[in-house]
């Protein structure tokens, strides 16, 4: 399989007057991504355009190397999906439904059954899979749906706010699963998600959009080894080093006891003649790396 | 000896056979009807599709009755097939209104149209399963009871003269059974296309069909603007297409008798198109994702 699972050029998208894609352009890899933006920025959107639910009004996308406009159905066959609505109905078995979504998804049902039963399992809903959705928990369902979008063993899963209305217990077994998924199951994953700190903790990527556009895009792990200045602990106020070091042209915020530095090159050796002349003590001196919420704060600007 | 067992297979990748998007379908009309008739769901979601069937066969049973046990009893039977459709119209009433809605007005209301379009199939391939699992239902009640006293009469020696008769008998149940419930359905899906809430689609179709009745009947007969006005009563329409179909006419009253024949099939025809391409109209605009 190609090391690139969704590949857009250019890909537009309106309604009526509202232009919600306008030109987008990024590559999906192999792995986690995290699809990242604020409300309107266009990620529900460029799902559709990805399911093949929405034709684009102009530019390429391939997913899995098939146009989903022309090959809707046999992409979507090989699709996982899990809606971010937590509404399915409450008077059908989880196994049911999700065996019944397999068969939609072209299993035989002796297939579609054994797989429904293990997805649940795999879920963690083994001992609760015969039991009535409506009598749920909000954690259970979105373990449900993150069944039914496996069961079929699909290659490409599409997550759309995993882990909303999850309480933080929930939150961190759903995000343990979907980076298990991604890395055990060796399924690639597409999380849609306005939360930086979970798309931090499971993704290996991540694509940025604000306005209709791509604002940034690429591995996390490259973004971390950039750094961003010089993180400063001091055991006193930093004011007075922050204020010395403004003289010199460099920038700088402060939380607490601690001072973050950047715009002076090299601004480690600037620090510490500072710190020695103003007599200051000095708990720690480390690069500071950059981080998703630097890179989000840029992108959207 | 000690048993071991394994506990977690792990996730498995799955190299099996896959069917079809022809086979998705089926499983969607399958699953509806299963859902539509309240299988594997509480004994009230049982009720009234229960009735509804109740009241389309109980008749056919009764007149097969008569036919078998009673001294010419065959006498006591309808003058036509057609008549019968009259006779089940509560049901097919209660079919449509109160039943039928179920199978597409709870997916988008509990999110399933979502998943649904994120399978295989695609807007056009789920309204079709879905018109087929209606239709389905509908031709159990417009076709099941009069091929039934088919059968029956025929056994009872009370059937058409001939083979000549007997077919072209069964040919004129299977035509206007089938048009009736293809009527039925895409006038259903049409109206339970315009609201998730199966409740108010339910009283949309109920008192929609009330209406049509009132307006086709009072334009055409108590206002005397023209017989064609008739063809507004889409309940009159359709039965009066299917003693067409069988060569008679008397049903909805004096106006549409005497409407012609090809105009009163055009206008089912065209209706059902409409009705169709309204349902298929409203869903292309339906967003589910996106």
């Amino acid at each position: 399989m190609s090391d690139v699972v969704i590949s857009a050029r250019g890909v537009q998208k309106s309604y009526g007057s509202n232009h919600v894609l306008q030109g987008l352009d990024c590559d999906v890899g192999r792995g986690i991504t995290g699809l990242l933006g604020p409300n309107g920025a266009g990620k529900s959107t460029f799902m559709g355009l990805i399911l093949g639910l929405r034709p684009r009004q102009g530019g390429t996308l391939s997913v899995l190397g098939v146009d989903p406009d022309r090959s809707g159905p046999e992409l979507r066959a090989r699709l996982g999906y899990a809606p971010e609505h937590h509404d399915l109905p409450g008077d059908v078995q989880a196994a049911d439904l999700v065996r019944h979504i397999a068969q939609l998804h072209g299993l035989p049902r002796r297939a579609a059954t054994e797989r429904a039963s293990d997805a649940l399992w795999q879920v963690g809903l083994g001992e609760e899979r015969f039991r009535p959705i409506g009598t749920m928990s909000t954690g259970q369902r979105q373990r449900v749906k993150m069944a039914q979008a496996l069961a079929h063993d699909p290659d490409l899963l599409l997550l759309d706010e995993p882990t909303d209305g999850l309480d933080p217990v929930q939150r961190d077994d759903m995000l343990a699963l979907i980076r298990r998924v991604g890395s055990e199951f060796g399924i690639d994953i597409l999380l849609s998600s306005h939360l930086l700190e979970e798309v931090e903790r499971v993704c290996d990527s991540v694509v940025i959009l604000t306005n209709g556009v791509v604002g940034h895009s690429g591995s996390l792990q490259e973004m971390g080894s950039v750094t961003a200045g010089i993180r400063v602990e001091l055991d006193s106020d930093p004011q007075p080093l922050a204020t010395a070091l403004a003289a010199q042209g460099a920038e700088t915020t402060i939380e607490g006891h601690i001072l973050t530095v950047t715009g002076v090159d090299p601004v480690s050796d600037l620090i510490r003649d500072l710190v020695a002349d103003l007599g200051l003590g000095l708990r720690r001196l480390e690069p500071r790396r950059t981080t998703l919420e630097d890179v989000f704060i840029e992108a959207s600007q | 000896m000690t048993e071991a067992r394994i506990h977690d297979r792990g996730y498995l990748a799955y190299d099996g056979p896959r069917h079809s998007t022809r086979r998705a379908m089926l499983n969607l009309a399958y699953h509806t009807i299963q859902r539509v008739l309240g299988l594997k769901r509480s004994n009230w979601q049982k009720v009234l599709p229960a009735l509804a069937l109740l009241i389309a066969f109980i008749p056919a049973i009764v007149f097969i009755g008569i036919a078998a046990f009673l001294p010419r009893g065959e006498e006591l039977a309808l003058d036509s097939t057609a008549d019968y459709y009259g006779i089940i119209t509560g049901a097919l009433y209660l079919f449509t209104s109160f039943v039928a809605p179920e199978a597409v007005c709870t997916d988008r209301r509990s999110g399933m149209l979502g998943l649904y379009l994120a399978s295989p199939l695609n807007r056009d391939t789920y309204l079709m399963a879905k018109f087929a699992a209606v239709a389905i239902l509908l031709s159990t009640m417009t076709l099941g009871p009069p091929l039934l006293m088919l059968i029956a009469f025929t056994l009872a020696d009370a059937g058409p003269d001939g083979v000549t008769g007997w077919l072209t008998e069964l040919g004129r149940i299977l035509a206007s059974g089938a048009a009736l419930a293809v009527f039925w359905t895409a006038l259903s899906l049409a109206l339970s296309s315009l609201t998730s809430r199966r409740a108010l689609a339910s009283v949309g179709i109920f008192v929609g069909l009330l209406a049509s009745s009132a307006v086709g009947d009072g334009l055409a007969e108590a206002a005397e603007l023209g017989d064609s006005y008739a063809l507004l009563d889409l309940v009159g329409l359709s039965f009066e297409a299917a003693h067409r179909i069988f060569g008679e006419s008397d049903v909805g009253g004096p106006s549409i008798s005497a409407v012609g024949t090809w105009e009163i099939f055009a206008t089912l025809v065209g209706l059902i198109v409409a009705f169709g391409a309204f349902a298929r109209w409203r869903y292309q605009r339906i967003e589910v994702a996106g």
